[in-house]
């Protein structure tokens, strides 16, 4: 019944009614004893499909809305998430490139982000970096956090104090929150020039959709681009706008179209 | 249709699936009526619907030019087309009324246990109870600030209490039996956009405030006793019984002990208030036990809390934000279920007043020039109902003959419902008898 390849460079983006059931198997995960679920599925797919930036070494993260375009259920894709969350086997992180958008990294990818940033800051108190790891990041599988559970949860790990938290910022492991000034969100490190070129990338894919007289395309086309501004391939992009809502596929006999929802 | 009734008839069919599987297939059938017209003489945007929940009979919209409208939804005033679309007028257009609101009305319902009276609420910071019959204003509250939202019981036996939401981060209780202010209700942080009283018990109220919170009280307490956090969440409709492994982490964040609490239980939350103080470096007051919950910072939606709806049994809430979230909630538990409804964009700046259908599980969300209609339980979209011009700011379902009437900026009030035969051979009657043919000769009154 299905019919994608395994190879990950050359597998085209799934049409939206097929269930996406392959796994990709030439990878050495050791999530490889894990249930696979849909969502599981689709997101270790999104994982060994992240493009290679160049310049910037950044772990894979799959943003929440390439999950809604993929499984079909979205309630289940929620569901089994929360699950998943709760299992520690992968982190949330609210992004604030726009409203609700959320990435998803797994815990292994997000801890080797998380030493590489680390490791770069050169700082002499790296004391504080382990008890965020070890106390904090194990039990807490929120994106967010208070700053009195903060203070007290790193105590654990020895004597606190203001500057601390002030290198945690630093790095780029948190931020602080804009409405409300005692709460946290948990950040990925090292990601800003990715999530700039997110941002700039969507408004160039819909601007290119926009201005054709229709506004829509072959998906076969379209899959080829190249976006300018954006170090992140073109169907990474695809599947956040289709999952967000912005864009549509069509079904038509000569293939399927992307076309831009009006509203 | 013929077979179900027999089946009824002799009792292989129960009346009361018989009766829900009509009032779900026609529920599921909605499109702009082609036989009911509301005539609406609103000059602004329509702000607030409500169907009077005694009889079923009354609609009653506020808008936007300080202007309220009653009309008539069973009996239409006159017919057109050959007597094929009725037409309803309003019964009663209030503007230049002495005592009328000033700015804008923003909230407008009946008072839950006959249309004599209802009560309105303006962004001129009053609230207006009237008498429909003589169309006087018996009482006026006056608020501190634009009032979003008024909402009264409708179970209540033993009180009569309006609550407004007002863009003061506190709840006010309005007395209609003595004309005073009962008592505030302090916990949000921001202004309250969204206020409903429970289902299931006439004390409990929740409200939901420009700051993302959803907060229960008990207003025989002081405090609000719960707070709706979205990352607390169960997988399901209902927590698992077995599993009693909790999301929630106690943390030393004070907080109000769930629903009905011990003397011995409140006391510790106290004690764990003072060491929280202390820490913070600065000398405060012990707060009383019922205010802890101003501490906890939880949020139901990561922006305003738009508008609440209680499902009819009192185990579910649904909450739309302006994080274009619309989340069901789990009254008891106090959880998200997470159930996820398709929705792209929720219009941020105004309330919204949704409904659900009672029996279907049909939850009616208006979302910028459309309403979409989900299925309350998976999440999927059924309908949806496209016919404003501009966004819509409100919609009522009418479970008595699966209709939902919904209002707009753009000054129009739809009916959608059920689509009805039109009969075939309507033009030869009307040529012979010369009279409209949906005239209903039973319609008469003294």
């Amino acid at each position: 019944m299905e019919t994608s390849n395994n190879n990950p460079s050359t597998s085209r983006k799934r049409s939206r009614s097929e269930d996406n059931s392959a796994p990709e198997s030439n990878q050495s995960h050791s999530l490889d004893n894990l249930i696979f679920s849909d969502t599981m599925v689709a997101l270790q797919m999104m994982r060994a499909q992240f493009p290679r930036i160049d310049k910037v070494s950044v772990e894979p993260f799959i943003l929440q809305s390439q999950l809604y375009s993929s499984v079909k259920d979205r309630t289940q894709v929620d569901r089994e998430l929360e699950s998943l969350r709760r299992e520690k086997v992968l982190r949330v992180f609210k992004l604030n490139t726009g409203q609700d958008d959320h990435a998803l990294m797994f815990m292994e990818d997000y801890l080797k982000q998380m030493k590489r940033a680390v490791k770069s800051m050169e700082t002499k108190k790296q004391g504080v970096f382990e008890w965020f790891e070890v106390h904090v990041i194990h039990s807490k599988p929120e994106p967010c956090i208070g700053h009195q559970e903060l203070l007290s949860l790193l105590s654990l790990g020895g004597k606190v104090k203001d500057e601390d938290i002030s290198l945690l910022i630093n790095a780029g492991l948190l931020t602080r929150q804009l409405i409300d000034s005692e709460m946290y969100w948990f950040a990925i490190p090292n990601i800003g020039s990715v999530l700039k070129g997110l941002t700039q990338g969507r408004k160039e894919l819909l601007s290119l959709l926009n201005r054709k007289k229709y506004k829509e395309m072959m998906l076969a086309i379209l899959e080829k681009k190249r976006l300018r501004l954006s170090p992140l391939d073109i169907r990474f992009h695809l599947r956040d706008l289709l999952g967000s809502g912005h864009l549509k596929t069509i079904q038509t006999p000569s293939g399927l179209v992307i076309r831009v929802v009006k509203n | 249709m013929w077979k179900k009734i027999g089946d009824r008839e002799s009792g292989k069919l129960r009346p009361n699936s018989f009766i829900t599987r009509i009032r779900s297939n026609r529920a599921s059938s909605l499109h702009l009526s082609n036989h009911k017209e509301l005539v609406s003489s609103h000059r602004g945007s329509v702000n607030s619907l409500q169907v009077d929940l005694t009889e079923g009979r009354y609609l009653l919209s506020g808008a936007a030019d300080a202007s309220l409208a009653i009309y008539d939804i069973q009996r239409a005033t006159d017919y057109e087309a050959g007597g094929l679309i009725a037409k309803h007028k309003p019964i009663l257009v209030d503007k230049q009324h002495q005592n009328a609101h000033k700015y804008a009305i923003s909230t407008a319902i009946w008072y839950p246990i006959d249309t004599g009276l209802f009560v309105t609420g303006s962004y001129d910071h009053h609230i207006k109870v009237w008498d429909t019959n003589t169309t006087q204003v018996v009482m006026d509250f006056k608020m501190p600030g634009k009032v979003y939202r008024t909402a009264m019981s409708s179970l209540a036996t033993s009180h009569m209490l309006i609550a407004a939401a007002t863009e003061d981060v506190q709840v006010r209780l309005c007395d209609m039996a003595s004309g005073a202010f009962a008592h505030t209700l302090s916990g949000h942080r921001d202004g309250v956009m969204a206020v409903e009283w429970s289902t299931s018990s006439e004390w409990i109220l929740m409200t939901g405030g420009c700051d993302g919170a959803i907060r229960f009280w008990d207003i025989r307490r002081a405090g609000c006793f719960s707070v709706l956090d979205q990352s607390h969440s169960q997988l399901g409709r209902r927590p698992p019984l077995a599993d009693k492994s909790t999301t929630k982490v106690s943390t030393s964040k004070a907080r109000a002990p769930p629903r009905k609490v011990g003397s011995g239980s409140s006391s510790k939350h106290s004690g764990n208030s003072k060491i929280i103080k202390q820490t913070k470096g600065s000398a405060k007051q012990r707060l009383h036990p019922g205010l802890l919950t101003s501490q906890d910072r939880a949020t139901a939606h990561y922006g305003a809390v738009l508008g609440l709806k209680a499902t009819e049994d009192g185990m579910y809430l649904l909450s739309a934000g302006s994080d274009s979230r619309l989340r069901l909630w789990d009254i008891q538990s106090g959880c998200n279920t997470l159930v996820h409804y398709e929705i792209v964009r929720l219009q941020s700046s105004k309330a919204i007043q949704l409904d659900v259908s009672q029996d279907s599980g049909v939850v009616f969300l208006p979302c910028m020039t459309s309403i979409k209609a989900f299925d309350m339980w998976s999440g999927k979209s059924k309908m949806t109902l496209q016919g404003h011009y501009e966004n819509v700011n409100c919609c009522c379902y009418s479970s008595h003959d699966q209709e939902l009437y919904t209002g707009g900026n753009d000054r129009q009030i739809l009916i959608w419902s059920p689509l009805k035969q039109i009969p075939a051979d309507v033009d030869e009657c009307d040529r012979s008898t010369g009279q409209p043919l949906a005239a209903d000769e039973d319609n008469w009154s003294d």
